[in-house]
């Protein structure tokens, strides 16, 4: 079966003042059907850029997808017209933003937001899709959904306002849903939550998930593969289990490293020396080389290729390919 | 006592009408008159007691009397008469070209903040000539060159108008363009006329109803203003402008037109001042009990 959203060697660029920038350099993962993906890197990392141009949604200028396909259900979304992209956005890709508190208009109701959408690219009568609205708030679990539809987004708290997120994207039963950092505004309760919602919404539904954060511990919860990216790079992805287990790049092994574990509190948390460097700085060789603590000279000089380290995992790191390996043939 | 059940708080959105007035004796009252200015204004002819435009040597300059119950001008014109009739006049003026400026320079506005790049460099720069001149001088060049006459001045003010409401329709488009919530609707799908009327319009309206609201007291000013200067109301017709610049000369005389024309310019501009703070207050759903 063919992936329902597949990334093939996907390169964005920002113009600024004359000077191009690459910002995402050869981007390629697949999100098959019903699947929960997680994106993960720091910030500028391109993981967020990356989701958008999914949906077109970079502005161009000064942004500008330089290279690559997006195939959603076979079709090249970066080849369709400018003004088809609407009908899928919303309709079959939706995308749920980080910040709860400002991404719900303060004079709509919650009932006409969510149903928003629907009215858009569903035909369905008032009844009918009120109905609906109801059904999707109640499905987020806001209790007394009825009544909380006349409400106005201040009236919510974070949490609940990210579940009416929630309920706006999948107003339309989307094949795939976008989760830029879901819940990174949110208290940590509120996040177990939210993440539960999108579990249960996942289970209900069938609707793939794409979840980017930069919170490895919030991609475990839902996901069940990872592409781990740096300085706009995809570094290594794999199963869940795998890439938590035995992460085959140092760069994802310093950030599980820096995640708290139960029962190793007296321990300093390891973190990794140096910042991300800035888009665009990398001339030659592997991105993360400048803060590795195993690099070889090697890494200076060639950008190491994605190596195959079995059953879906790769990384692309000179020091820890398996020796006697091709290079992977990332699908 | 009974045991507190807990309970989801249910919301209503309280009408808005309620929420206009309720609690509120100055909107109460600010409201009553403005009804009643309209009310008079469409009735002047059943209401106003005399001939507006009646003169008679015999009655000039009097004091309030019985039969004249705000006296009489110079031409022994009825007071009270004259001011209902010009209620028509300087109404019709302070309404309506404010309510043509914001529906012009929202528009305006909006496209420049909205699409920006060369438009909106072009929009913004023609405005800002715009409002480099004063509103009245403004008005009167262009009254000078189109000539006097009641529809020439609700024109002239609505053009003098228009820059104020398009640049503070600019920068609220501008500002409510950033909000992730227009973010997120053109994710859901959304064409940018939608967005507009649907995300962005909803969310500018309460400081260009503000605007209106503070301007129809402007507008009244200044039709008094450009009556006054000779290119408003052309007399013998009245309105509460030229009430007072034909009465100017004649201060001594009689001072009748002057107070009553000025006392209601007060309250009605007053009245719409308080009432455009309110309509602020009650299209904002944050605001709201």
């Amino acid at each position: 079966m063919s992936p329902l959203l597949k990334i093939d060697d996907l390169a964005v660029d920002f113009i600024a003042k004359g000077r191009i920038t690459r910002v995402v350099e050869g981007v390629s993962f697949t999100v098959n059907a019903g699947e929960a993906v997680g994106l993960v890197g720091e910030s500028g990392s391109g993981k967020s850029l990356t989701s958008l141009a999914v949906l077109r949604l970079i502005p161009e200028p000064p942004g500008l997808i330089a290279r690559g396909r997006i195939e959603f259900e076979g079709v090249d979304l970066l080849q369709l017209p400018r003004d088809v992209m609407p009908e899928i956005r919303g309709s079959k890709i939706s995308m749920i933003f980080q910040e709860p508190m400002s991404s719900l208009n303060p004079v709509m109701t919650i009932g006409d937001q969510v149903g928003e959408a629907i009215k858009l690219h569903r035909r369905m009568s008032r009844s009918d899709r009120l109905a609906r609205v109801v059904e999707l708030l109640q499905m987020v679990g806001i209790p007394d959904a009825e009544a909380r539809m006349g409400a106005y987004p201040h009236q919510f708290s974070g949490g609940m306002r990210q579940r009416v997120m929630i309920a706006m994207a999948l107003a339309c039963e989307p094949r795939l849903l976008i989760a830029d950092e879901p819940t990174t505004a949110l208290d940590v309760t509120i996040q177990a939550q939210v993440l539960d919602v999108m579990n249960k919404v996942r289970q209900d539904t069938g609707t793939a998930v794409l979840l980017i954060s930069h919170d490895l511990s919030v991609i475990a919860e839902v996901c069940d593969r990872v592409v781990v990216m740096y300085a706009g790079r995809v570094v290594e992805t794999g199963p869940v289990a795998t890439i938590f287990d035995a992460p085959a790049h140092p760069y994802t092994d310093g950030l599980l490293r820096s995640i708290v574990r139960p029962g190793h509190e007296e321990r300093r948390l390891y973190q990794i020396p140096g910042s991300v460097p800035p888009a665009g700085s990398i001339k030659a060789g592997c991105p993360f080389q400048p803060r590795c603590p195993r690099k070889i000279d090697r890494c200076a000089v060639d950008m190491p290729p994605m190596f195959d380290h079995g059953a879906g995992h790769g990384a692309a790191c000179w020091v820890t390919a398996p020796v006697r390996t091709t290079e992977m043939e990332v699908q | 006592m009974s045991l507190a059940v807990p309970t989801v708080p249910v919301v209503r959105s309280p009408n808005f009408l309620q929420t206009l007035f309720t609690g509120n004796l100055a909107v109460t009252a600010a409201g009553v008159v403005i009804m009643i200015m309209v009310l008079v204004a469409i009735f002047a002819p059943f209401l106003a007691p005399m001939d507006p435009l009646t003169q008679s040597v015999f009655k000039i300059n009097q004091y309030p009397s019985m039969e004249h119950w705000l006296g009489t001008d110079q031409f022994g014109r009825d007071v009270l008469s004259r001011l209902i009739f010009g209620s028509r006049n300087s109404l019709i003026v302070g309404l309506v070209s404010p309510v043509i400026a914001a529906v012009i320079g929202t528009i305006l506005g909006v496209v420049a903040g909205y699409y920006g790049g060369i438009v909106d460099r072009l929009l913004t720069r023609l405005n800002d000539a715009m409002l480099s001149f004063p509103e009245l001088l403004l008005a009167i060049m262009i009254a000078s060159v189109l000539g006097g006459g009641f529809w020439n001045v609700v024109g002239v003010i609505a053009v003098a108008f228009i820059p104020g409401f398009a640049r503070v329709a600019r920068a609220s488009t501008l500002s409510v363009v950033q909000e992730p919530y227009v973010e997120a609707a053109v994710a859901v799908g959304l064409s940018s006329p939608r967005i507009i009327i649907r995300h962005v319009l909803p969310n500018i309206a309460a400081p260009i109803m503000v605007l209106l609201t503070l301007w129809v007291a402007s507008a009244i000013r200044l039709e008094a203003s450009l009556s006054f200067l000779g290119l408003g109301t052309q007399p013998p017709a009245a309105s509460w402008g030229n009430i007072i610049r034909d009465a100017l000369s004649n201060i001594f005389g009689s001072p009748w037109p002057i107070i009553g024309a000025g006392l209601l310019i007060t309250v009605v501009v007053l009245s719409f001042n308080v009432m455009g703070d309110a309509l602020r207050d009650a299209l904002d759903p944050e605001t709201q009990s």
